[in-house]
């Protein structure tokens, strides 16, 4: 559920106090004059729970016995090692990506306070012969990694997890429908499966389609154009690729929608809509990995099998892509051991640690790790594999905020309005120019 | 009052008096310190707060003055969830409180069979979360196995039949509907107890004179009870601005696209999802002058002379 980061915001707020407690409690650390180093790891503590990150730094512990770690985790890390890190004290590695509420590793990057970590990518994986960039999948060194847009990498990539079409490959193959390819065919499927009864598409909330709309900007306007679009660039709202990606989802949701929808979409009935789909009642909706977990114990038709595809390209040949959750591993700048922590991050990409934290599920983009996972995980990141499929990665940018204009709003709640009719294509287009327009004047770009 | 006039009549206070002065307030100093920590201290920063540009977490706030309020005004959300709230205010006020009196005033004949177990029953909403009611009314407003829309076609009344939570216009007296259910048995209980109280022989006399039953509910038992009323009502209008948040956030999260959301909703999503503290406390402000002045209004509309019963 998407809500819960909602609470745990205002669990943030509240438990302030509990945190400058622990704080006080990790003030004292340092490398001594015998050669031991003490070394802070401050990692996020996702759903992939704590003991993985207390089995890697054993190991890499019993590797390096000069080495002691401090492992720090927190649901909320960011808001517990802040208050430390204003007064000097700095972890030395930290594991957090972008996009989370805080907007630490945004603020960090925006200051110009993160280490450059490109010769980590040439270091010999410690206890290994290969390279950590020879290690890792091909492409994940990009935008998300080097986001100044040079040669310099600031962000390891850590975990990702696709999101994108979520199906019923028996239903499918039932019907001798193929997983379409372009925005054409999706259609197409759409009208030939309407004959049957079966709706094209639904969405389990509105907030969903993040991961859609970052797949459909990134193939319709290219990598630049979307990262204009999460960047707040003056007007992109009014070019006609952004125009294209409204026009085409409009008729999504208005002409291939499971009428069931919206009145469902909402946080006590998602599943529902989800349902829908295990019930062959509609083909695909967005989602991501979890789905597999949340919808466990939930009935379905008989020989239903999650399916995973990419959102459609508009042209023929083009590229799909997967929007894809990067989590990330850094060095801040004022980090007391920043080389003995580049030597433990080589680390986090060994065959040791990458099978510990893939038994929780937790996916690191090394090469040969998608053969690994759970099978039921499996078929999500094969769609990788796939010709002409490519990840795209991020969220709007979070360095500014505008009283009373809120731009996923305006893009994803708004569906709900277009589906239904009650907001037309202009006035959708027009409330994103202005809050996108508004955010870029507030954000100083 | 008798003993401050003798003692203003006195002049000066006996020691005694002054050290049980002096003992009460001892005793009343912890409850005022938690008052003034956890009541008075955080009203008064919810209006310096709201003077300010902060994002909730950053250590930089910035002094905006009035800006807050001026992009308020124009904030078409703030409005929208300003109608949402007045139009609940209004729908379920005007509903619960006739229809708690009238049940009320059934309940406590004599003659009515099980009426402890009916006020038992409708009693128990009020006692429930708002995410258990939540869950039943999702369950109710099912758009294609709910009870209500079941109901409606199995009378063969498909035609009345509606997307309850999903559609835009008609969500919001959907949400009104399951307030009405939950808080109105709490009132009827209420003045029940407060009917209990009216002398029997007054409708004995009444019904000797000839007066109906109708007759002497607007006659009788309501200027009786009157100033129960009037408490309640007031205390009603502030709980329902609060019952209206917690209930449109378990069921529909404000949705779809808004069309549900309330002003303490829009606070809140102002105030943390969006990152911007300072204007969802300019709301919050807005919400504390409205709460307080409709309180007056209320109190000085319903003024009446209050009938005493010898």
């Amino acid at each position: 559920m998407k809500n819960i980061a909602l609470a745990k915001k205002i669990i943030a707020v509240v438990g302030a106090g509990a945190m400058m407690a622990s704080m006080a409690a990790c003030g004292s650390t340092n490398s001594s004059s015998d050669g031991k180093v003490t070394l802070k790891f401050a990692a996020f503590e996702g759903g992939y729970g704590v003991q993985m990150y207390k089995d890697v730094v054993k190991e890499y512990e019993k590797l390096n016995p000069n080495v002691t770690i401090k492992l720090q985790t927190s649901k909320k890390i960011a808001d517990e090692i802040t208050p430390g890190m204003k007064a000097g004290n700095y972890p030395d590695i930290i594991e957090l990506g972008q996009g989370t509420e805080s907007g630490l590793t945004e603020t960090m990057l925006k200051d110009k306070a993160v280490e450059n970590v490109t010769d980590v990518l040439d270091m010999k994986v410690p206890g290994e012969s290969k390279t950590v960039r020879e290690k890792l999948v091909d492409g994940i060194i990009g935008l998300y990694t080097n986001p100044y847009g040079d040669d310099n990498t600031y962000l390891m990539p850590m975990y990702y997890s696709p999101s994108g079409l979520v199906y019923n490959q028996k239903l499918l193959k039932d019907n001798g429908w193929e997983v379409p390819t372009t925005w054409d065919e999706f259609f197409k499927l759409g009208d030939e499966a309407k004959a049957k009864g079966i709706s094209l598409f639904t969405y389990p909330t509105s907030g969903y389609f993040d991961a859609f709309f970052n797949a459909l900007l990134a193939d319709i306007g290219g990598t630049d154009f979307y990262n204009d679009v999460m960047t707040y660039k003056k007007d992109v709202w009014k070019s006609k690729d952004a125009k294209e990606a409204l026009t085409l989802v409009q008729k999504l949701v208005t002409k291939y929608l499971n009428p069931d929808t919206v009145g469902y979409a909402n946080g006590q009935d998602f599943t529902k809509n989800q349902q829908s789909v295990l019930d062959g009642k509609s083909l695909f909706m967005p989602n991501g990995t979890w789905i597999v977990n949340e919808m466990k114990d939930a009935p379905r038709t008989d020989g239903f099998e999650w399916g995973f595809a990419p959102v459609p390209t508009t042209k023929e040949g083009g590229t799909r892509y997967i929007n894809t959750t990067i989590e990330a591993v850094w060095i801040p700048s004022k980090a007391k051991n920043k080389e003995e922590a580049k030597k433990f991050m080589a680390f986090l990409y060994s065959d040791k640690a990458a099978d510990i934290f893939n038994k929780t599920g937790a996916v690191q983009p090394i090469k040969g790790m998608t053969d690994k996972v759970d099978s039921s995980m499996k078929v999500f990141y094969d769609a990788y594999n796939q010709e002409n499929v490519k990840a795209v990665a991020g969220s709007f940018s979070t360095t500014a905020s505008v009283e009373g204009k809120n731009i996923k709003d305006d893009l994803y709640t708004a569906v709900d309005s277009v589906a239904s009719g009650k907001k037309n294509l202009s006035d959708w287009q027009n409330a994103l120019n202005e809050t996108s327009n508004a955010l870029n004047a507030a954000s100083g770009n | 009052m008798s003993s401050s006039t003798t003692r203003a009549e006195k002049g000066k206070k006996t020691v005694l008096e002054r050290k049980r002065a002096r003992f009460g307030l001892l005793w009343a100093l912890p409850t005022a310190i938690l008052f003034i920590i956890f009541m008075v201290v955080p009203t008064i920063n919810v209006f310096r707060m709201s003077l300010f540009k902060w994002s909730g977490f950053s250590d930089d706030a910035t002094f905006v003055g009035l800006s807050n309020f001026k992009t308020l005004a124009g904030d078409m959300n703030f409005v929208h969830a300003c109608q949402n709230t007045i139009l609940l205010l209004v729908v379920v006020t005007s509903i619960t409180m006739p229809i708690a009196i009238i049940f009320a005033a059934i309940l406590t004949q004599d003659r009515i069979i099980g009426s402890g177990f009916l006020r038992f029953v409708m009693y128990v909403p009020s006692i429930l979360s708002a995410v258990v009611i939540a869950a039943i009314f999702s369950a109710i407003y099912d758009q294609k196995d709910g009870l209500l829309n079941g109901t409606l076609g199995f009378l063969g009344l498909g035609a009345l039949q509606r997307v309850w939570l999903g559609d835009q216009k008609i969500v919001i007296y959907s949400v009104a509907f399951a307030m009405v259910w939950q808080s109105f048995g709490y009132y009827m209980v209420m003045y029940m107890s407060s009917m209990a109280g009216v002398d029997r022989s007054l409708y004995e006399a009444a019904s000797i004179d000839g007066a109906g039953k109708v007759r002497q509910l607007f006659s009788i038992t309501i200027p009786m009870i009157w100033q129960n009323i009037r408490t309640t009502l007031t205390f009603f209008i502030i709980s329902s601005v609060n019952l209206s948040f917690v209930l449109v956030t378990a069921m529909t999260n404000g949705g779809p696209d808004g069309a549900s959301q309330t002003i303490l909703g829009y606070m809140y999503q102002q105030a943390y999802t969006n990152s911007t503290y300072g204007y969802g406390m300019a709301i919050g402000v807005v919400i504390f002058l409205f709460s307080f002045i409709l309180s007056l209004l209320v109190s000085q509309v319903t003024k009446r002379e209050i009938v005493q019963q010898l």
